[in-house]
């Protein structure tokens, strides 16, 4: 695959993982670092297969093929690169995260990131699997603990 | 009727299958009290939506991190040249592409 195709191919898909790396670092300099962190990560680990792939840009389907599977590829990395550096950052970041999201915020950095990956991105439980790298089980528990506690919250907000 | 509830959030974000979705039709479609658990889910979904952050990146933001990225791929998805003319060759690319 030549470069330029694969950064046409890629290209469209900054705004959202700019919008994931957001959800995990509230902050507009951090999130933009861990979209560039993630995306140099996955170019150095993929760069054989990358660069043996063959992708016929006027082929739409082939290009929406390829651009998921980079996009589930970059956000493994982005995953693990964000959920280590939220951890970190934890306490410089509550200073400066928006108000209207602390629920969202409050949550512990892996079930934001399996919460936002399923009901964002709208990715599959197989698919979260996948990209996080944690069993199927561990994927379902995060889902339920982030809606429990998140909806707990809202009702909690309803009756004071 | 406890398995097809399962089914809803599955059914709401097309990560059903062909088949399951067309089995859950039809329940729905032969139980329409079913209906009211679809919407209150749907409701909850949505509400759920609303509590994730959906930030966009700046006009400038975003011309960085394009930049950058442009940057990344050029340098780090480099082939190797296997002769001299392949390597003159990608020079060539290089210099076009800057």
């Amino acid at each position: 695959m030549k470069r330029k195709d694969f950064y046409l191919a890629v290209q469209p898909l900054i705004e959202k993982l700019y919008r994931f790396a957001y959800t995990l670092i509230p902050d507009d300099l951090q999130a933009e670092q861990l979209v560039i962190d993630g995306m140099n990560a996955y170019l150095l680990k993929e760069r054989k297969s990358l660069l043996k792939k063959e992708i016929d840009l006027n082929n739409k389907k082939e290009v929406l093929l390829f651009r998921r599977l980079a996009f589930k590829g970059i956000l493994r990395y982005m995953c693990d690169i964000g959920v280590r550096r939220s951890t970190q950052l934890s306490e410089q970041l509550k200073v400066g995260r928006p108000a209207e999201y602390s629920a969202f915020y409050s949550l512990d950095p892996k079930v934001r990131v399996v919460f936002s990956l399923r009901y964002d991105s709208q990715f599959t439980v197989e698919e979260i699997e996948e990209i996080v790298n944690v069993p199927r089980y561990e994927v379902i528990e995060k889902i339920h603990n982030g809606r429990f506690l998140l909806m707990n919250d809202l009702n909690q907000g309803v009756t004071l | 009727m406890i398995a097809y509830e399962k089914k809803i959030t599955a059914y709401l974000d097309g990560s059903l299958g062909a088949e399951e979705t067309s089995e859950f039709e039809a329940f729905v479609l032969t139980h329409p009290e079913f209906e009211a658990k679809i919407k209150s889910k749907k409701d909850e979904i949505s509400l759920l939506k609303n509590m994730i952050p959906a930030v966009s990146p700046t006009e400038d933001s975003l011309r960085s991190m394009e930049s950058e990225i442009k940057a990344s791929v050029f340098n780090l998805l480099k082939e190797e040249p296997k002769s001299m003319f392949e390597n003159l060759r990608m020079k060539w690319e290089e210099w076009i592409n800057r």
